[in-house]
């Protein structure tokens, strides 16, 4: 007698004041027999969600609909809600303290039998006992005290109390938190084992995305109470769609991660406000005027994603620029006068995602620095196409051409050779504004203050006026960053930025460069030879040798699995080697 | 950073002018003073029969008298006007074509570039005193015309030496920023070019006045200028056409007066153009490599 539990338009409120809404607007379902993962931040909703679906929402109001095969649950009173409680739905708490200390666990595990299902205590403890073997314990837990087990058996324990009656839909609340991994993995093998089992449906709401990933079938991402995006488990955890799942999964540690971690931009919202559009706009990096007007309807955002649903008006994660195909080869004189053709880059083709680090890493010649100038159309390749934010940047001219220009922008190798000699720091900062006609002097002025103080400068007169040749490499390759984003672009290509400054210069540099890419949503192209410092800036490289992309992947891949020749030479040449021969010598 | 302080040291040496330079400034100087000053220091006008002819220099006649009794000193002060005249006409045309064609060529490049260079090799080979004849005879040979048509035939020199430093200068990659910043080709070349050519282009235009002043005066000389100006070269071929010259002492007022002024002012205008040559030098080579 299993069934699925379908939830529809559920609106949870805290009275106020002010009122705080946990669940807005969400509908959702979970088949028999199948493990529903709910991801969120903390403050998401998850808790809210699963009392609201257990009738324990307590002095919150709940609207919509909650059903249960054919049985309304929101229509229940406090006596149906106990026909229905543990015996048909239950859920495993996050605390261990809904154990109560001073009964032992056998006692505790009898009493929903005895109270629900007529049984005897020895037929309870039967059943006790067998559950408790499912999870992992065995009998003798029934005589302990919860303060005689360790966390994770309490934790262990909770699971068990949840089964105790067989209910055909289980809510487990966090299963994973606060767990020392070795705990955590013997939770989830014993979920994995709980799994389909007998056709109960499964819910499990986590922020543990790794976790979800071993046990869901389908993933449910939420955001302030608010669905972002539904569908199979690979492919919304692989490959998300929505902006906020895609920033939330990119911010999670792995094992094998290098990068530096960064969370979403922007602060967490204030729970008392209720967004009118997209509960995400305002830490988005690809909002739009219209995220600003409604909620953003789940639809499938490709024909051929399926069962997939994504909540965003703009159809998920959109790429900020798409470079397809491109070839660029150099006429070389040789000896004789004959001339030579050298492809310096041949067939590449680069996406780069709203709001994503690209690394772009080679030895020298690779083609590195003339991709990047074909990606600001500060060169035109022979063959293939560029588009900006879906337009053709290549068939751009005038005023089109002016506007992408301040969308996409390039920082320079050598910020010596990057800005004029002639002009002030204050000039040139100023310059793109003016030449863009932004503003009246003063806010230009104003922009290049708030700019040269973003970039970690002083913004007082004094510095405005000094020329270039009397600051050090790293003001000066600040200066030239400062002059790049006064504009304001979607995509910073940044060519080799702290190739010239020394150790302590490039890391601060490296790190500015982060920071402002997360506080300005920007989407960044780094490229450098240095394949240590992109792998803890970039989401994903690109290894380029002899002008094509040979391998691309995530940090973490490239550095655990690195099948190209050239990335092994790279990954040499940063020292991958002598870490890992480190590491043989301590385990062999 | 060991660079900053190089360039420092570079802009420091960039701005010391050699003294060739300012012995050159101070002659030409001197010159245009007197062509301002010329209405009040010359007492007669330049066809006036003012005194007895080949009288020799006195108080009444500074640098005394012609074959005809003009006075000669004012007709050197008045040739100095015509001179400076066809030399900031002449050498500003040249500079302002040279500087437009050039900028234009380096900074377009391709198809352009190739079609403004072939005019520039045409223009070279044009043979300007012929040219000049031909002209003067149907437009009538006004110091405006000789201007132009110096300015016209003289620019080739000036445009190549402007689109070279060009071609160097758009591969840096502050230029390529600006292109980077949405800049049109005209503000790149008004914004960033124009500045950095600004010296070259000084160069240019003395070394154009130069060669302006040395063909007004060779024209003259040959009867091919405005006949209605006392120009330098028109005085000294008067001087030379006078019949018996030498046997009177009136060469040494009438022959050598004008020759040391256009001489002067030829010196002063090469040594500024060489004083400006030395100023601009370190640059030049650092631009475009070695």
């Amino acid at each position: 007698m299993s069934s699925d539990l379908t939830i529809a338009q559920l609106r949870v409120t805290y009275p106020g004041p002010p009122p705080v809404r946990a669940v807005d607007d969400l509908s959702l379902s979970v088949a028999a027999g199948e493990c529903l993962g709910i991801l969120g931040e903390s403050g998401s909703g998850k808790s809210t969600l699963g009392r609201s679906v257990l009738g324990l929402a307590g002095e919150a109001t709940v609207e919509g609909t909650i059903r249960l095969g054919d049985l309304d649950l929101t229509a229940l009173d406090e006596n149906g809600w106990r026909r229905v409680r543990w015996r048909r739905i239950s859920m495993a708490m996050q605390s261990a303290s809904s154990l109560n200390p001073v009964l032992r666990v056998g006692l505790q595990l009898a009493e929903p039998q005895q109270v629900h299902l007529d049984r005897t205590r020895s037929e309870a403890d039967a059943r006790s006992t067998q559950v408790l073997e499912d999870v992992g314990l065995g009998e003798w837990a029934l005589e302990r005290y919860p303060r005689e087990l360790s966390g994770g058996q309490r934790r262990l324990v909770l699971l068990a109390l949840a089964l105790v009656c067989d209910p055909e839909v289980l809510v487990l609340d966090e299963p994973t938190s606060g767990l020392d991994p070795a705990t955590r993995n013997r939770v989830l093998e014993v979920l994995g084992r709980l799994r389909g089992q007998g056709g109960r449906a499964l819910v499990v709401m986590s922020h543990d995305a790794d976790a979800l990933e071993m046990l869901a079938d389908r993933v449910a991402i939420l955001y302030r109470g608010w669905l972002a995006e539904v569908g199979p488990a690979q492919q919304v955890l692989d490959r998300p769609r929505n902006p906020y799942s895609w920033a939330l999964l990119n911010a999670r540690p792995t094992l094998a991660s290098v990068k530096d971690l960064r969370g979403i931009r922007g602060d967490p919202p204030n729970p008392t406000e209720v967004a009118t559009g997209c509960p995400f706009a305002g830490r988005c990096t690809q909002e739009i005027e219209i995220c600003g007007q409604g909620r953003p309807p789940l639809l499938p955002p490709t024909a051929e994603d399926g069962e997939r649903l994504v909540a965003c008006v703009r159809g998920g994660v959109v790429p900020v620029l798409v470079g397809r195909n491109l070839s660029k080869s150099y006429a070389v004189r040789s000896g004789f006068g004959r001339k030579e053709q050298v492809t310096a880059v041949d067939g590449v083709s680069i996406e780069v995602l709203e709001g994503e680090v690209v690394g772009l890493v080679g030895a020298s010649g690779a083609g590195k620095s003339t991709l990047s100038s074909m990606l600001v159309r500060l060169l035109d390749p022979d063959e293939g196409s560029v588009e900006l934010e879906g337009r053709d940047l290549l068939a751009a001219t005038g005023p089109e051409l002016k506007a992408a220009r301040r969308r996409v922008q390039l920082l320079f190798q050598d910020p010596f050779e990057a800005l004029s000699a002639r002009l002030t720091v204050g000039q040139a900062v100023r310059e793109p504004l003016e030449l863009q006609g932004i503003g009246d002097a003063e806010e230009q002025d104003r922009l290049v203050r708030t700019t040269l103080r973003a970039a970690r400068l002083p913004a007082d007169d004094d510095f405005l006026a000094r020329y270039t040749h009397e600051l050090s490499g790293g003001q000066l390759q600040r200066v030239s960053l400062a002059r790049a984003l006064v504009l304001e672009p979607k995509l910073l290509v940044a060519d080799e930025p702290v190739s010239m400054l020394d150790p302590s210069e490039q890391a601060k540099v490296l790190q500015l460069l982060k920071q402002l890419q997360v506080e300005r949503g920007m989407a960044m192209v780094l490229v450098s030879h240095d394949l240590a410092s992109v792998l803890r800036v970039a989401d994903r490289v690109l290894v380029m040798d002899g002008g094509q992309v040979v391998e691309e992947g995530t940090g973490s891949d490239l550095l655990m699995n690195p099948r190209h020749p050239a990335t092994r030479a790279l990954l040499a040449a940063a020292g991958r080697d002598l870490l890992f021969e480190l590491e043989e010598t301590a385990t062999g | 950073m060991a660079r900053p302080a190089g360039r420092l040291r570079e802009r420091r040496r960039g701005l010391q002018f050699p003294v060739i330079g300012w012995v050159g400034l101070v002659l030409v100087a001197v010159f245009v003073g007197l062509a301002l000053a010329a209405p009040w220091l010359s007492h007669y006008r330049t066809t006036e029969l003012a005194g007895s002819p080949l009288e020799p220099p006195s108080a009444a006649h500074w640098l005394g008298t012609n074959g005809v009794g003009q006075d000669l000193a004012s007709q050197i002060l008045n040739g100095a006007r015509v001179s400076l005249f066809v030399a900031v006409l002449a050498g500003g045309g040249t500079l302002l074509i040279g500087a437009l064609v050039g900028m234009v060529a380096g900074w377009a490049g391709g198809v352009v570039d190739a079609i403004l260079m072939r005019i520039v090799d045409l223009v070279l080979v044009v043979p300007k005193v012929p040219l000049l004849i031909v002209i003067g005879t149907y437009a009538g040979p006004s110091l405006p015309v000789i201007s132009l048509i110096i300015a016209l035939t003289g620019w080739p020199p000036t445009a190549r030496v402007v689109r070279s430093q060009v071609l160097s200068l758009r591969r840096r990659a502050h230029i390529k920023a600006a292109v980077g910043f949405g800049a049109s080709s005209r503000q790149i070349l008004r914004r960033h070019i124009l500045p950095e050519v600004a010296l070259i282009l000084s160069a240019g235009l003395v070394g154009a006045a130069g060669r302006a002043i040395a063909f007004e005066a060779g024209l003259a000389f040959l009867g091919l200028g405005d006949p209605s100006r006392a120009s330098w070269g028109a005085i000294l071929r008067d001087a030379n056409a006078f019949g018996g010259l030498f046997f009177t002492d009136a060469w040494k007022w009438w022959l050598v007066p004008p020759l040391v002024a256009v001489s002067l002012l030829l010196l002063g205008v090469t040594f500024l153009g060489v004083g400006l040559e030395q100023r601009i030098n370190p640059r030049l080579t650092r631009h475009t490599g070695p």
